[in-house]
C-alpha cells in the first residue's frame, strides 16, 4: 500500500455508529414505540397463480382488536410499485395472483398477534391456474401470459466485433451450460417500517431500508399525497444487501395507507417467513457460455446467453439483465463478444437486487469455463488470466477504453505471490482422508449506477461554532460502514479529529434526492458529494483564518484541529475559534453539495460505449479440502485481492470483503431456495442454509490501489465484487478437488457426495 | 400470572399471560429493545439473553420461566467506571460489528463463554457462537473480537 499522507483516510477507524450497536441502544425500526400505535400484518395468497375473484375480509374485521382491513380498493393511488419501468407490481393483488407470497389484504390491529391471527381469517376466492414455474415453460409457445405483454420482462444484447470470425481463429472452443439458484438476502433484521402521522399534515416514515427516496416516492404516489408531505427517516438498518428496497416500499405504502385511515402510527415488522416468501431473491439464471481460445490462451471470442428467472414481477430485473450482460466477458480484453441477456416472468417470488447484481452468476460460469480451457490447454490458472487481463488503454467488452484504475493484473500478481507463499508452507497434500483442490477466479464489477441510470447524490456538511461537524448524505448506512467513511472524508478535508464529526442517518427532508444505495456507490459517489460540501466549508474557514493571520488563504492548512500557517507550523488557531469568527463575520459554515457522476453514453442496441465511471477488479484464490467419506468441505485458505482505488478505512474494507466473500461462498456451496409447485419449501433458517460461524472461510484481503479520479481520494467501492470472486473460486476449487466440472450451483455437500460415489463406481 | 425476577441487577415484577414469550416481556413491557427478534424460532440467536448466566433464545422461552431467575440483557452489560464492557470494546476494535443486529446476541453468547472459559480455543469460540447467525461480517472479525476480549479480561484479573 502506498505511503499515507493523510491523517484520517487510510487508517483503520472504529465505526462511528458502533457504540450504540454494542450497547443495544441503537433504535431499529421495529424498536420504535408510539402512543396508540397499531400493527399491520399481510394476508397472503398461498397459491402461486390464479384469478383472484374476490376477497372476503368480514371474519377478520370481526376479530376483537382489529381496527381496519385494507384491500386493493383502499389504496388511494395506482396500487402499483416498482423501482423502474414497467412498474408492474400491485401493492395488494387485484384480479390476478402471480406468486404465492403476494399480499391480498392487510390487517391492522392493536397488536401484532391479533393482526396475524385475523390475517389467517381473510378468505380469497381464487380460481387457480397451472403455475408457470420455469423460464422454459414461460417462453414456450402458447405459454399462459403472466403479464399482459407476455413473459419476457426485459431483454438486451451486447455486440462487439464478429464472434463467428473470432471462433474461426480459435484453436479450442468450449461450449457449456451452467445454472444458478435463487439466493435469499437473509439479513438478520427482517424488514420493518413505522409510519407516523405527524400532526403537521405530513407522514413521517421510519424505515429499515436501503433507499429512502424510493420509499418517499412510492408511498406518496400510492396514497395520493404530494411527495413533499412525506418524510422518510432511515432507522438503524440490520443489513440489506439489495433486499430492503421493493419490500420496504411495499410495507411503507401499506403502513402509510393504514396510518392515514386510522390517524394512528402503524408498524409493520415482518416475520422471518414473510421476509423470505414476500421479498426478492438473487436471480436464478440459466447460462450458456461459448469461448474460443488460441493455444497460447488468448481468448478470441465469447458468446453468452442468459435466461434470468425474475419471478412474478419486474423489480430490478432490467438492471440485473444489463449488469450481467455487461460483465459476462469478464475482466478481459476480448475482441469479439456477443451476449444476450433476458429476464423472464414466472409464478414465483420476484427476483431483484442482491449484492453483485448478476455479476456473481456470470462470473461463476465464465471463470469455470476459462479454468476448463486452461486445464485443456495445459496453461497455468493465473497465467491465462494475466494473458487476457485488461490493461490501461484497453477496451472492455463495451469498447469502453479504460485509461486509469485498471488493477486487474496487480490483483493477479498479488494472489500469485501470496499463493506461492502458502504453498511453500503447506504439507504434502496426498492423503487417504481428504481430496485437495485449488481454484482461482478474476472478476470485474462496474461501480455506481452507470448504464442503470442517473447517478446523483446530495450531501450536507455543517460546521458549528464549536468546530464540530455534522455530515448528512442521501445514501444509507446498512452496516457497510458508509457513515464512518463519510465522517472520515469530512474530517480529512476540514482538518478535525474524527470524534468531532457526526454522520447522521438519512432524512429525506434534508438533502437532495440521492436515489438508491446500490452498486457499491456509497463510497464513490456519496463520498464525492461529502468531499465537495466539506471543501466549500473549508474554503470559508480558510478565508476567515486568512483574515485572522493577515495573510492569503493559500498560506493556511487545516490540520489536527487547527488552522496552521504553512511557513510557521507553530502559528496555529484552533478551528473552533476560526469557526466562531467565520460565523460572526458572515462566512457560510454549511454547504449542500450535489454530486453527479458522468452519464453513461452507449448504443442501446449493442451496448457499446461508456458504461460505468469506474470498475473494481479482483482476483481470488481458494484452497479447500473435501473429506472423502462425508463430502464435507473445509476452506484452507482464501485470498481476495481487489483494486479499490484507495483504501479509506482498512478495518471497514476488510470487513466488507470478508462478509461479501461468505455470501459468495454460500451462493456457491450452500444456499438455495427450494420450490415445490410454486410454494417455497424452506422459508426459515432451519431449512435454508445461511452460513454459520462453523462454515466461515479464512479470507485474507489484499488491496491494490490504482487511483480512480472519479472517487474521493481516488477510492472506488468494494461492497459487491468479492461475492463473485468467492463463488467462482470455490467452484473451481471443488471441481479441482473432485476432478469433475460442476456446472450448477450451489454445489452442496450432497452433490459432492454423489459425485464422489459416481466417481468411485467408475473407478471400480 | 405474576412473576418476579432480577433483570440487569434490578428486581422486576410483571403480570403476564401464558402465551407471552420472554422476548416480548423484555421488549414490550420492559422496553429493553436491545434484544432482537430475527426469526422467532430459535434459529438465529438475535434474541439471546443470559438466564442465570447461560445463553438462551428468549423467543422460545415462555416469560413465566423467568420467575425467580436472574436475567442479563445487552442493556445490563457494563464495563468499569461507565466505560463499555471489554467484550463490547473488543467487538468495536476488531471491526466485528457491521449492521449490529446480531451483535447483542453475539456479545451475550461471548460473555457466557468467557465467564466459564476465560481462555477459549478457536473451536470453543465456534461452538459457543454456532447458534448466532451473522450475515454481514463473515465471522472472522467476530472470532478475533472474542479472543481479544478474552485476552483483555485475563490481563485484568
Ligand atoms: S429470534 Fe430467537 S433465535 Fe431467532
Ligand atoms: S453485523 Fe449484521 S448480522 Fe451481524
Amino acid at each position: 500500500m502506498s505511503e499515507n499522507k493523510f491523517s484520517v483516510i487510510g487508517k483503520p477507524q472504529i465505526k462511528v455508529d458502533g457504540t450504540e450497536l454494542v450497547t443495544g441502544s441503537a433504535i431499529f425500526a421495529g424498536d420504535l414505540r408510539f402512543p396508540g400505535m397499531l400493527y399491520g400484518y399481510a394476508a397472503r395468497a398461498g397459491v402461486p397463480a390464479g384469478k383472484l375473484k374476490s376477497v372476503d375480509v368480514s371474519k377478520a374485521v370481526a376479530v376483537e382488536g382489529v381496527v381496519d382491513v385494507i384491500t386493493s380498493e383502499n389504496i388511494g393511488g395506482p396500487n402499483l410499485m416498482g423501482i423502474m419501468p414497467p412498474f408492474d407490481q400491485p401493492v395488494i393483488a387485484k384480479g390476478e395472483i402471480r406468486y404465492a407470497g403476494e399480499t391480498i389484504a392487510f390487517v391492522v390491529a392493536e397488536s401484532k398477534r391479533i393482526a396475524k391471527k385475523a390475517a389467517l381469517l381473510v378468505e380469497a376466492d381464487i380460481e387457480a391456474y397451472e403455475p408457470v414455474l420455469t423460464v422454459e415453460e414461460a417462453l414456450a409457445d402458447g405459454a399462459r401470459k403472466i403479464h399482459p405483454d407476455g413473459n419476457v420482462t426485459f431483454t438486451r444484447k451486447l455486440i462487439k466485433g464478429d464472434t463467428a470470425k473470432g471462433f474461426e481463429e480459435a484453436d479450442l472452443i468450449l461450449e457449456d451450460d451452467f445454472e444458478t439458484s435463487f439466493q435469499e438476502h437473509a439479513y438478520i433484521e427482517p424488514e420493518a417500517v413505522c409510519v407516523v402521522p405527524s400532526g403537521d399534515n405530513r407522514l413521517t416514515v421510519y424505515a429499515s431500508c436501503q433507499s429512502p427516496y424510493h420509499l418517499r416516492g412510492q408511498i406518496a404516489a400510492n396514497i395520493g399525497l404530494p411527495m413533499s408531505k412525506i418524510k422518510v427517516i432511515q432507522a438503524y438498518t440490520g443489513g440489506s444487501f439489495g433486499g430492503k428496497d421493493d419490500v420496504a416500499a411495499e410495507i411503507g405504502i401499506l403502513a402509510g395507507v393504514a396510518a392515514l385511515r386510522s390517524g394512528k402510527p402503524v408498524m409493520v415488522a415482518h416475520d422471518r417467513e414473510e421476509s423470505i416468501i414476500g421479498s426478492n431473491f438473487r436471480h436464478a439464471i440459466k447460462i450458456h457460455y461459448k469461448t474460443g481460445l488460441k493455444n497460447d490462451g488468448t481468448i478470441t471470442a465469447r458468446e453468452v446467453k442468459l435466461l434470468l428467472d425474475g419471478g412474478a414481477y419486474a423489480s430490478e430485473s432490467p438492471f440485473v439483465v444489463m449488469k450481467a450482460l455487461i460483465h459476462a466477458a469478464g475482466p478481459y480484453k476480448i475482441p469479439n463478444v456477443f451476449v444476450e441477456s433476458t429476464a423472464v416472468y414466472t409464478n414465483k417470488t420476484y427476483a431483484g437486487a442482491f449484492r453483485g447484481f448478476g455479476v456473481p452468476q456470470v462470473t461463476f460460469a465464465a471463470e469455470s469455463q476459462l479454468q476448463e480451457a486452461a486445464d485443456r490447454l495445459g496453461l497455468d490458472a493465473l497465467a491465462i488470466r494475466r494473458k487476457n487481463a485488461l490493461r490501461p488503454g484497453d477496451a472492455t467488452a463495451t469498447s469502453q477504453v479504460l485509461n486509469e484504475s485498471v488493477g486487474i493484473v496487480q490483483t493477479i500478481d498479488a494472489v500469485g505471490k501470496r499463493a506461492a507463499e502458502i504453498a511453500a508452507g503447506s504439507e504434502d497434500e496426498a492423503d487417504e482422508q481428504y481430496l485437495y483442490g485449488t481454484g482461482y477466479a478474476s472478476l470485474i464489477q462496474g461501480i455506481s449506477n452507470g448504464a442503470e441510470g442517473i447517478d446523483v447524490v446530495g450531501a450536507s456538511v455543517q460546521m458549528s461554532q464549536d468546530g464540530s461537524v455534522l455530515v448528512g448524505t442521501g445514501l444509507t448506512e446498512l452496516g457497510q460502514g458508509s457513515r464512518t467513511v463519510f465522517a472520515q472524508i469530512a474530517a480529512e478535508v476540514l482538518g478535525v479529529p474524527l470524534d468531532r464529526v457526526t454522520a447522521r442517518l438519512v432524512d429525506t427532508d434534508s438533502v437532495h434526492d440521492s436515489g438508491a444505495t446500490v452498486a457499491s456507490r456509497a463510497t464513490t459517489t456519496g463520498g464525492m458529494a461529502v468531499f465537495k460540501a466539506a471543501t466549500e466549508v473549508k474554503s470559508s474557514l480558510l478565508q476567515m483564518a486568512a483574515l485572522m493571520f493577515k495573510t492569503e488563504a493559500e498560506n493556511i492548512v487545516l490540520k489536527e484541529g487547527f488552522a496552521v500557517l504553512v511557513f510557521d507550523e507553530t502559528a496555529r488557531i484552533p478551528i473552533p475559534d476560526v469557526a466562531t469568527a467565520a460565523y460572526w463575520t458572515g462566512f457560510p459554515l454549511m454547504n449542500m453539495a450535489f454530486s453527479k457522476a458522468p452519464d453513461a453514453d452507449y448504443d442501446h442496441d449493442t451496448h457499446q460505449g461508456k458504461i460505468y465511471i469506474a470498475y473494481n477488479f479482483g482476483t481470488h484464490m481458494m484452497k479447500i479440502r473435501v473429506e472423502k467419506s462425508t463430502g464435507k468441505v473445509e476452506v484452507l485458505s482464501h485470498i481476495a485481492s481487489h483494486d479499490v482505488g484507495k483504501v479509506i478505512n482498512p478495518l471497514g474494507l476488510t470487513g466488507q470483503v470478508e462478509g461479501a466473500s461468505l455470501i459468495g461462498y454460500g451462493l456457491g456451496h450452500m444456499e438455495k431456495i427450494e420450490y415445490e409447485n410454486g410454494i417455497i419449501r424452506n422459508p426459515n433458517f432451519a431449512d435454508y442454509a445461511v452460513p454459520t460461524i462453523m462454515d466461515r472461510i479464512p479470507t485474507e484481503v489484499i488491496s491494490v490501489e490504482e487511483f480512480n479520479s472519479t472517487g474521493p481520494f481516488g477510492a472506488k467501492g468494494v461492497g459487491e465484487p468479492p461475492v463473485a470472486g468467492a463463488t467462482a473460486s470455490f467452484v473451481n476449487a471443488i471441481s479441482d478437488a473432485v476432478g469433475i466440472r460442476f456446472r450448477k450451483i450451489p454445489v452442496t455437500r450432497q452433490d459432492i457426495m454423489l459425485a464422489l460415489r459416481n466417481r468411485g463406481n467408475q473407478e471400480e | 400470572m405474576e412473576i418476579s425476577f432480577i433483570c440487569n441487577g434490578r428486581k422486576r415484577m410483571a403480570a403476564i399471560s401464558g402465551e407471552t414469550r420472554a422476548l416480548d416481556l423484555l421488549r414490550e413491557d420492559l422496553n429493553l429493545t436491545g434484544t432482537k427478534e430475527g426469526c422467532g424460532k430459535g434459529e438465529c440467536g438475535a434474541c439471546t439473553i443470559l438466564l442465570d448466566g447461560k445463553p438462551v433464545s428468549s423467543c422460545l422461552l415462555p416469560a413465566a420461566k423467568l420467575d425467580g431467575r436472574n436475567v442479563l440483557t445487552i442493556e445490563g452489560l457494563k464495563g468499569d467506571g461507565g466505560k463499555l464492557h471489554p467484550i463490547q470494546q473488543a467487538f468495536l476494535d476488531s471491526g466485528a460489528v457491521q449492521c449490529g443486529f446480531c451483535t447483542p446476541g453475539m456479545i451475550l453468547s461471548t460473555k457466557a463463554l468467557l465467564d466459564n472459559n476465560p481462555a477459549p480455543s478457536v473451536s470453543e469460540v465456534e461452538v459457543a457462537l454456532s447458534g448466532n447467525i451473522c450475515r454481514c461480517t463473515g465471522y472472522g472479525k467476530i472470532v478475533e473480537a472474542v479472543l481479544l476480549a478474552a485476552e483483555r479480561l485475563q490481563v485484568k484479573i
